[in-house]
């Protein structure tokens, strides 16, 4: 019973925080470029204004249009049972594992793209052939990487890898892990639209992929994409935090443990989002053309993840 | 503490092996000199690890030795090399990158499956990181093979010879301090000749671009 509530807390935390995480990174990102930048929270008044506006919609656009931010959201909020965020082994863990994640956070992006097409807007079609192009060159590195610290747990599921790397602690610096997180973390960067693959910052640019893809839309159901994308952020930083150096993670559900695995959620995310924010003050946007090399050395770090721990287990 | 040290030794070898992969997808030369610097100082630091474990003096002088020569003085003559000849971006090479980054990852793989019955004959903790080894010099190979600039070729064969020391330090625990002096000196050698080489192809043919070594210059 108490795994249930747990979980149903765990996505409710994952939705609170996700605006933050994305506030942060814009925080230290304004800092480390010498501006003062708005503050944590701002995200979350984004999203509240967003939610009264009014909504305008395309004469044009179907009922898809209309449907689409819902699955998108409604994908990213089941994502989040399944991934574990404060503790295992909790009871979803039976209902989906790495495949199930890496699927829904796909049915997502198809989502988003079909809405991208639906109104027949020149910026939403470009935005959605760029954005199809490279989830399929990134999808497969994500579930390779995860794959790689599956063959060394011995199964698909993600509590079953974090229980494992946790009574193993010295394989969190074999090379399949390394290789791994370096792999994930690259096609974290383009599957939530950051720096070198896509400039969260710009709004009506003709590199845009993500913000091209919801330029159509308006108040509340823009309101939900968003969160849904900062949602996935937040997914794929609990994945690399968790799943690669799991330390903190509640195993035994008492409060105690559970205070422990929020603290150190918070520094693990307070890290990643550092990491994130330096690397996107240090480097420029690629080129488009040069996009499918990046994730071609994400696959092949990935393939060379799973090789190493296929070959050192 | 055998973990411990095997732990180490295949986190530097996969560094090492990562920052030979840097070859294959930046196009700037600077990025490759870069490269080269820290994989020689993750080397040497990988080697003073196996010294310290190994409790074999000798190898913290093949250490120094190699940090000085592949982590100051090379790269110094390289940056200088790229000054002079304006060689900032590596041209089109003959296989495209996501291609040459598949090529990689097999190579790798075929590391690893030439190096397995070494590594089950193998009873020393470093051995796990010899298929690394070994995929960096067939890697550092293809990169010589496939690029058309003399300068990227040069970088690419001081990293083949750096995935060489590699597999000797994992290996054997290193080669005596005699034979690895003369190595180094080989290198230092083998690049000014290179260097020397280098520049006649420049004044030659007012490029570096091996393409043009098969034009008849009149």
């Amino acid at each position: 019973m108490i795994g249930y509530v747990l979980e149903v807390a765990q996505a409710a935390l994952a939705l609170l925080l996700a605006p933050g995480v994305v506030g942060l990174i814009r925080w230290m990102k304004a800092r480390l470029q010498n501006r003062r930048g708005a503050p944590v929270w701002q995200p979350y008044r984004e999203l509240a204004k967003l939610f009264q506006k009014e909504v305008v919609v395309s004469n044009n656009a179907s009922w898809l249009f209309r449907a689409a931010p819902f699955v998108v959201f409604g994908s990213a909020v089941t994502v989040t049972l399944f991934v574990p965020i404060l503790a295992v082994p909790l009871p979803f863990d039976g209902v989906g594992d790495l495949l199930v994640v890496v699927y829904l956070l796909l049915l997502g992006t198809f989502f988003l793209s079909l809405a991208g097409l639906d109104p027949g807007s020149p910026f939403g079609g470009m935005g959605a052939s760029r954005e199809m192009t490279i989830a399929a060159l990134a999808e497969p590195t994500v579930a390779l990487a995860i794959f790689a610290l599956a063959l060394s747990a011995g199964s698909t599921n993600l509590g079953q890898i974090v229980a494992r790397t946790m009574s193993h602690p010295g394989a969190a610096l074999s090379p399949g892990h390394l290789l791994a997180f370096l792999a994930l973390f690259i096609v974290a960067l383009a599957e939530t639209g950051r720096l070198p693959i896509d400039n969260p910052a710009t709004h009506l640019e003709l590199t845009m992929i993500h913000e091209a893809m919801v330029l159509e839309y308006s108040g509340r159901y823009l309101a939900l994409i968003e969160w849904a994308a900062a949602v996935k952020l937040l997914v794929f930083f609990s994945l690399l935090g968790n799943l690669f150096v799991p330390a903190g993670i509640s195993m035994a559900l008492t409060p105690a443990t559970l205070a422990i695995a929020v603290v150190t959620l918070l520094a693990k995310f307070a890290v990643l989002a550092g990491a994130v924010a330096i690397l996107e003050t240090r480097i420029a946007k690629l080129r488009l053309f040069r996009v499918p090399e990046l994730l071609s050395v994400s696959f092949v770090l990935g393939l060379l993840a799973v090789t190493s721990s296929f070959l050192l287990r | 503490m055998d973990s411990v040290f095997s732990q180490v030794c295949v986190l530097g070898s996969s560094l090492v092996l990562i920052f030979g992969l840097t070859l294959l997808w930046r196009r700037s030369v600077t990025a490759y000199i870069t490269a080269f610097q820290w994989q020689s100082i993750v080397l040497s630091g990988l080697t003073a690890v196996v010294a310290y474990f190994g409790g074999d003096h000798e190898l913290y002088l093949a250490a120094g030795a190699l940090a000085a020569l592949k982590a100051v003085v090379i790269p110094r003559l390289l940056r200088r090399m790229e000054h002079r000849f304006a060689a900032a971006r590596e041209l089109q090479p003959y296989v495209n990158t996501p291609t040459s980054l598949v090529i990689a990852g097999l190579l790798v793989l075929f590391g690893y499956a030439i190096t397995r019955p070494l590594v089950a004959l193998s009873q020393l903790p470093t051995r796990a990181g010899m298929p690394l080894a070994m995929g960096l010099v067939l890697v550092s190979l293809f990169v010589v093979i496939s690029r058309k600039k003399a300068l990227t070729q040069v970088v690419g064969f001081l990293m083949l010879e750096n995935g060489l020391a590699l597999l000797a330090v994992l290996g054997t625990y290193g080669i005596p301090l005699i034979v690895e002096l003369g190595v180094f000196l080989d290198v230092l050698m083998g690049f000014l000749v290179m260097q020397i080489f280098m520049y006649q192809i420049h004044e030659t043919f007012e490029s570096i671009d091996i393409e043009q070594l098969n034009r008849l210059r009149h």
